[in-house]
């Protein structure tokens, strides 16, 4: 009898439009399939927007929340900062740090930059943000590097979780990896697209992620600027689903800097039903033709995506003397 | 500049040698007039340059119409390469380009023809699906049109290596190399073995790093660059050239070249480690700048309104409207 009521609350809760949740890996946490990306509440076209945009987030079941340190020199965090005042228990909150291959000093720096902005002692989850250049990994893994940041912030208590994120390659990834250092999460680009390109994060890097015991988190399932869906490779509804069926994925970021975007993005995800394997390899069958040379995934094939911070750390041309 | 020699080499397998050093064809395209650009491929072939690489896309054509005048009446004594832009599309495309190739360089038949820009993935399918590009090299051979077939690329050892092995029998291959190109997704630790295991003739490129970056901010210099990569197992090294001036430093050194002994070229390679690992001066790796607008439109990637050759494009079709369908004039 208890086994039927439980059924029948869930079936209502779908109907009403809950959002699935999932474990965030070994974390013990649960996030919502579908997470709002912190880049795009810096694009968002007032403080008001992005601040409604969290509001209606969380009224409808999103708590994972996504940032970073550099995006918008702080304009996206100091915005969600003052969204999520008085909610913050609600939310699994993540940050990235931006040191760019420099030291752990300057991790805990932007580390208390971030928690200042973001109005709360505390990230759920803290994460090495853009990890795209071949050397990254082993300026990182350095004694003094980034990564004695990350033990050390959470030994004091002001991080939960740690990761690390990028866009470029998965041997880049797999670099970071085959350090088996104790990451909780790791963040890639996962989209149909990817499925099927040679360099593919779905393909070579989420199952080494998953032997690993680290959550997945799916990032830019719409191509980073929705190319695959203006240019009619894929429909908007297709890249969410996609990207949230992928198995093995805890979270699928998205940026959204309007309430429309964001009630589309709702509307596929309440009560989300992932597509079954089949259905998912046809999909990223029929899309092979464009992903072939990555024309739609600029974030590997070209400097488009790479930060001006990144950048200069490494010694590459400014986003202005080289947009791609 | 005096006239001089400098040493010649086998083309791998072929019965074509070539000088150590080969003068590029795109930087004839960049400089200050026609007139010294004529100068600069004279003066070459004086100064002991025996091959002359160019390409179909250049310029919109203007640096093989260079090459052609320039070469009139001496074009028994160079080698004539020139390259074709399918960028993965099929075998006629390829025909034609040949002809319009053959046409602006003023000549019956090149040495070497070469697929250029193989920069993406599905490149090395696309090369040799039925109808593709590979076909065109066979075809061309066979009508005695051209002499030696290969490939070029400057992005990535993986996709060099996914056209060797195609199978497809390239008599050449060319591709980036100079001492930071060792650290970085490296030809040299690469391509180049499998090149030299298969006999196939190599055309370094790039020796600083094609915009000399890596010189001008002072990691290391141009002599340097240069004796490296023609220390290096290739047939030949490719160099742009776009001032007599540098003209002349490159013939200095490839006249009294002398080969780095391997503890020279290991301590360049140590000392220049800490610029080559993220691929900073090797912007042809890492972002499309240099890739082609042709390459960019064959494969649906947006193009780069700075671009010269995008600016070149544009004002060769007059803005009315259609694609361009006769020759552009040279620039000034």
């Amino acid at each position: 009898m208890q086994t039927t009521a439980l059924a029948g609350a869930a079936a209502a809760i779908g109907q009403t439009g809950s959002l699935p949740k999932r474990p965030l890996g070994k974390t013990g946490l649960d996030v919502s399939i579908l997470g709002v990306g912190g880049y795009h509440l810096g694009t968002a076209d007032s403080d008001d927007t992005a601040a409604r945009i969290v509001d209606e987030a969380i009224d409808n079941g999103i708590n994972f929340f996504d940032n970073a340190w550099e995006y918008h020199e702080g304009l996206s965090e100091e915005r969600m900062g003052k969204a999520l005042a008085g909610k913050r228990d609600k939310v699994v909150l993540m940050t990235k740090v931006c040191t760019h291959g420099r030291d752990a000093g300057t991790a805990m720096q932007q580390l208390e930059q971030s928690l200042v902005r973001l109005r709360t002692d505390h990230l759920d989850v803290w994460q090495i943000h853009e990890v795209v250049y071949d050397d990254d990994p082993d300026k990182i893994f350095r004694p003094e590097g980034a990564i004695e940041a990350l033990a050390r912030a959470k030994q004091q208590g002001k991080v939960r979780f740690v990761g690390f994120t990028g866009h470029k390659d998965p041997d880049i990834h797999l670099k970071m990896l085959s350090h088996n250092y104790a990451f909780d999460t790791i963040q890639m680009p996962l989209n149909i697209l990817d499925s099927t390109y040679a360099r593919s994060f779905h393909h070579l890097v989420l199952p080494e992620a998953q032997k690993q015991g680290i959550a997945v988190l799916g990032m830019k399932s719409l191509g980073g600027s929705g190319e695959p869906v203006m240019k009619g490779a894929y429909t908007a509804e297709e890249g969410l689903r996609y990207a949230m069926s992928i198995p093995g994925v805890a979270v699928t970021i998205s940026g959204m800097e309007s309430l429309d975007v964001l009630h589309q993005n709702l509307a596929v995800a309440r009560g989300f039903d992932p597509l079954p394997v089949k259905q998912l390899s046809d999909l990223a069958e029929r899309c092979r033709q464009f992903a072939s040379d990555g024309r739609y995934e600029l974030f590997k094939t070209t400097k488009k995506y790479d930060g001006d911070l990144g950048r200069q750390q490494h010694g590459f041309p400014t986003a202005e003397e080289l947009p791609a | 500049m005096p006239s001089g020699e400098i040493i010649t080499r086998q083309l791998g397998r072929t019965d074509i040698h070539v000088s150590a050093l080969t003068l590029g064809g795109h930087h004839l395209g960049n400089t200050k007039s026609e007139q010294e650009s004529l100068r600069i491929v004279d003066e070459a072939l004086d100064g002991g340059i025996t091959s002359f690489d160019n390409c179909w896309e250049y310029h919109l054509g203007a640096t093989e119409i260079i090459v052609g005048k320039a070469l009139k009446g001496k074009r028994d004594r160079a080698i004539v390469m020139s390259k074709v832009c399918t960028h993965g599309r099929d075998k006629d495309l390829a025909m034609q380009m040949l002809e319009q190739s053959l046409k602006r360089l003023q000549t019956d038949h090149l040495d070497i023809w070469q697929i250029h820009g193989v920069t993406f993935y599905n490149d090395p399918d696309l090369f040799i699906r039925p109808n593709g590009a590979a076909e065109a090299l066979t075809l061309a051979k066979k009508q005695g049109k051209v002499r030696a077939v290969g490939f070029t690329g400057h992005k990535d050892p993986r996709i060099h290596m996914a056209m060797l092995n195609t199978k497809f029998p390239f008599d050449t291959c060319q591709f980036p190399l100079n001492p930071l190109d060792s650290g970085f997704r490296s030809f040299e630790q690469t391509v180049l073995p499998e090149c030299n295991r298969r006999g196939i003739a190599v055309l370094g490129m790039k020796p600083m790093g094609g915009t000399g970056d890596m010189i001008t901010k002072g990691v290391v210099t141009a002599e340097e660059c240069l004796r490296y990569a023609m220390s290096l197992p290739v047939a030949t090294t490719v160099a742009g050239v776009d001032k007599l001036e540098v003209l002349h430093q490159n013939l200095a050194v490839a006249q009294s070249f002398k080969k780095m002994e391997p503890g020279e070229m290991q301590s360049l390679r140590d000392r220049v480690k800490e610029y080559s690992g993220d691929g900073r001066f090797e912007l042809y790796k890492t972002s499309i700048k240099y890739d082609n607008p042709e390459a960019r439109l064959a494969h649906g990637f947006p193009l780069d309104a700075k671009s010269v050759e995008v600016q070149e494009m544009i004002s060769a079709t007059k803005n009315d409207g259609h694609s361009f369908k006769t020759m552009p004039p040279p620039p000034k």
